[in-house]
């Protein structure tokens, strides 16, 4: 089976882990309009290369960073998501409209 | 103690029918009904824990708390917790404390089964009453999320090849090693806490947790899985007797 | 005994002019320099949509360019299941229509695409499973599809050998039945469109990738190939697992993921499975082709992949749950395997119609259930291209859907039935 370094646990089987799609950037929920919204919940760059995607291990819900090729199926590197996300994201909460 | 029929008691284990079919006598540990022995005789059912045994403890005390503070909060109770994640730390009464993660802490009570430190630490953790509130986590239940169950014996490591992509020979999965892993498909913690006899000898020794609601088909997969190396269900009398 | 002439007689018959061996399609000729229509894809969908450009529109000035052989792509890799059993009544409505072209398929086209009806039974192993066949066959009635919810008696009086015992981690509880549900063959699918539209004038360019498509002030004007530039009015893709990179030399994207579907085949057994079987549990489907090989596959890979390889994991979760429903075939060989490439969309409904690139058409998000959709596709997409404005058939299925949040729901009806 493939193996995939998971960073919390190390190296394990492919079938421990839940592919969560590509990395990209959330917008602000409050303040972003239904069209950016709707691309970032189903756009994807579906990329024949290397890619940079969420990765989870679920015996222990840990979810990751990896990198890997999808034309050659090699998995280049993983890291914690932390790596990437160095600070908490805070997004206010949308004001109810007042009717 | 006297032979009890489990379905006489409140707490007993998801897969008492399975554990009856297979000839296992109940007793009462800490109120709730444990498989203690399977019939034949003594000698040989501990005989067959140092070959490969497999007992159910889902009943016995299990819990745990998560969340920042958690382990600041629990080594101010007294608790020894070392710094490494995947690791556990046994204790000084015999339980273990096994570091899931940096926050998250899943204790196992020891195999006299009396509760008395969680039930110490569920008594001594309050919320603040009010903001702000120290960092000291909060309890996880466990107790019914996850069936418990013990591996012992020399052959543990060849029957869960076979179901468990983690390699748990001794060589490489030392003493208090956790894998949190997928075994025969579900996802499952195993913590390797071998049982010394008096005498010096070590019977290797695993504790698996996986989701409860899933304890019957875990169980039959197990003891399919040790079929093959004459592994037997083993009772929580002979996993004691391996500390004797 | 044959009396010795006969072999005389049959290799005279042989060298007679009168009976040249056919050539499905033209020797290829040069490309010129534009059409009326260049279809990129030379896959099921794009030889359809060509076929019927010509046949029903009389736009004949049509190039098919494809980067490899001809129908190497998906449409030779499915298990060929044919059925229009599905969830929503968007979905229906076209499936539907789809199977009627196919009924008809062999006679317009003069070529035995060996169209076979079997039945398609989706076995229910879960209280929710039973439910969800409840649905679709209250869906399908009303839209005037044979299907129906019934129990273990029936299923074990239709389909004896499947193993109809409790004693087994999902016992069979139920099965959406759907006696209209076929098999064919696939590349002869292909084939016949190719010859009809070559017949009608259509070029079909093999060993041709597109590497770039000609955008001008939003419009498409033509694709780039290692051949030479060609220019068109109008474009359309089919490309399947390219999807994603094909729409982007036209400058847009998609709610795509590329994923291989796997599949295998056993080695020739006597007939004995007249049904097409399909476990959505376990998932898992099979049925027996003409040859007599098990057609086996399941749901696709576990991530996204531009690759057609294979993997043990594949056959060893599909084969593990087919001995539960078929015990007897323990000691069965598997004779060959391959994968796929499939454009997965996240509503399992395909991407059809007109794009943000003016005059630029697509056929697409066709993911692992679009071979039974082949002949509605080329009818629907024709239809599109020649009045720039989408058939209404294909309407739900416009890219701005997602955008709208206004999905076609067909997971429950396409995930492992395909
Ligand atoms: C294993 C498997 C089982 C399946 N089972 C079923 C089933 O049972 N029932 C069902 O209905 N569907 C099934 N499907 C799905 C079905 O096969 C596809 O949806 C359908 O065949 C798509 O047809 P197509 O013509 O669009 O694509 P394809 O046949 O894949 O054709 C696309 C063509 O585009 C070409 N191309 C790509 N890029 C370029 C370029 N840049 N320039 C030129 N040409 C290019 C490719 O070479 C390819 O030949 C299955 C799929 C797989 C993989």
């Amino acid at each position: 089976m493939k193996i995939m370094n998971c960073p919390l646990n190390g190296p394990r089987n492919i079938s421990e882990f839940v592919w969560g799609g590509e990395v990209k950037p959330m917008p602000d929920p409050a303040a972003t309009s239904d069209q950016d919204w709707a691309e970032w919940l189903f756009l994807e760059n579906n990329e024949a290369g290397i890619v940079r995607e969420w990765w989870c291990h679920v015996p222990t819900s840990f979810w990751f960073i990896a990198e890997r090729n999808t034309v050659t199926d090699e998995i280049l590197k993983t890291y914690p998501a932390g790596d990437v996300f160095k600070s908490r994201v805070d997004f206010a909460a949308k004001a109810e409209k007042q009717s | 103690m006297n032979a009890i029929a489990p379905a006489s008691h409140l707490r007993r284990s998801f897969i008492y029918r399975l554990l009856a079919a297979s000839g296992a006598e109940f007793g009462e540990v800490n109120g709730g009904a444990v498989a203690l022995h399977y019939g034949g005789s003594r000698e040989a059912e501990l005989a067959t824990a140092r070959r490969l045994g497999l007992a159910d403890l889902s009943v016995l005390p299990h819990g745990g708390f998560k969340g920042k503070g958690t382990v600041e909060w629990l080594t101010a109770q007294g608790l020894a917790i070392g710094p490494d994640s995947n690791v556990a730390y046994k204790q000084a009464g015999g339980e273990w404390a096994a570091r899931l993660a940096p926050t998250e802490i899943f204790l196992l009570d020891s195999l006299a089964g009396t509760g008395a430190l969680l039930q110490r630490l569920n008594a001594a953790w309050q919320w603040a009453a009010a903001a702000p509130r120290p960092a000291q986590g909060y309890p996880m239940p466990r107790q019914d999320s996850h069936a418990w169950f013990m591996a012992t014996g020399a052959f543990v490591p060849e029957m869960f090849a076979k179901i468990c992509g983690v390699d748990l020979r001794r060589e490489h999965f030392a003493e208090g090693a956790i894998a949190q892993t997928s075994v025969a498909k579900m996802s499952a913690i195993i913590i390797r806490a071998d049982r010394p006899a008096k005498d010096g000898r070590v019977t290797p020794a695993y504790h698996v947790l996986a989701d409860i609601a899933s304890a019957e088909y875990l169980w039959t997969c197990l003891m399919d899985a040790a079929a093959e190396f004459d592994g037997k269900p083993v009772g929580l009398r002979a996993l004691r007797d391996l500390e004797a | 005994m044959i009396p010795a002439f006969v072999p005389l007689k049959i290799l005279r018959y042989g060298f007679r002019k009168k009976y040249p061996a056919e050539r499905f399609i033209p020797p290829a000729k040069d490309l010129k320099k534009s059409y009326d229509v260049v279809i990129i894809g030379g896959g099921g969908h794009a030889l359809a949509c060509a076929y019927y450009l010509a046949h029903t529109h009389g736009i004949t000035n049509v190039c098919v360019l494809e980067r490899g052989y001809l129908a190497g792509g998906n449409t030779a890799r499915n298990t060929a299941i044919i059925r229009s059993n599905y969830l929503t009544p968007e979905g229906v409505r076209f499936y539907e229509q789809s199977l009627k072209l196919y009924r008809e398929f062999s006679q317009e086209l003069d070529f035995n695409i060996l169209y076979s009806e079997r039945g398609h039974f989706t076995l229910a192993h879960t209280d929710a499973a039973v439910r969800t066949s409840r649905w679709r066959a209250e869906v399908n009635k009303q839209l005037g599809v044979n299907s129906e919810l019934i129990y273990p008696d029936e299923i074990a009086r239709l389909c004896p050998h499947l193993n109809m015992s409790d004693k087994v981690r999902y016992p069979i509880m139920g099965a959406l039945y759907h006696p209209p549900g076929s098999i064919a063959r696939h590349d002869a699918v292909a084939w016949a469109y190719a010859r009809g539209a070559a017949k009608l004038g259509v070029e079909i360019h093999q060993q041709t990738p597109v590497t770039k498509i000609l955008v001008e002030n939003g419009t498409v004007k033509g694709v780039e190939t290692p051949r030479g530039t060609v220019y068109a009015n109008r474009v359309m893709q089919a490309v399947a697992g390219n999807t994603s990179m094909v729409a982007k030399m036209a400058g847009f994207r998609l709610p795509i993921r590329t994923i291989p579907l796997q599949a295998c085949v056993s080695v020739p057994l006597k007939p004995f499975l007249d049904q097409i079987v399909v476990s959505g549990s376990l998932h898992v489907y099979v049925s027996q082709s003409s040859r007599g090989e098990l057609v086996m596959g399941g749901s696709t890979d576990p991530y996204g992949l531009y690759s057609t390889r294979s993997t043990l994991d594949f056959k060893e979760g599909l084969l593990g749950h087919m001995l539960e429903l078929l015990p007897m075939l323990g000691e069965v060989k598997v004779l060959r395997q391959w994968a796929g490439m499939t454009d997965m969309t996240p509503d399992f409904s395909p991407i059809m119609g007109l794009t943000p690139v003016k005059n630029y058409y697509i056929d697409s998000g066709w993911g692992t259930w679009g071979f039974k959709a082949t002949p509605v596709c080329g009818m629907t997409m024709a239809h599109t291209i020649a009045n720039d404005s989408p058939h209404d058939l294909i309407k739900p299925f416009y890219l701005d859907r997602f955008v709208e949040y206004a999905q076609v729901g067909e997971k429950g009806a396409a995930s492992v039935g395909h």
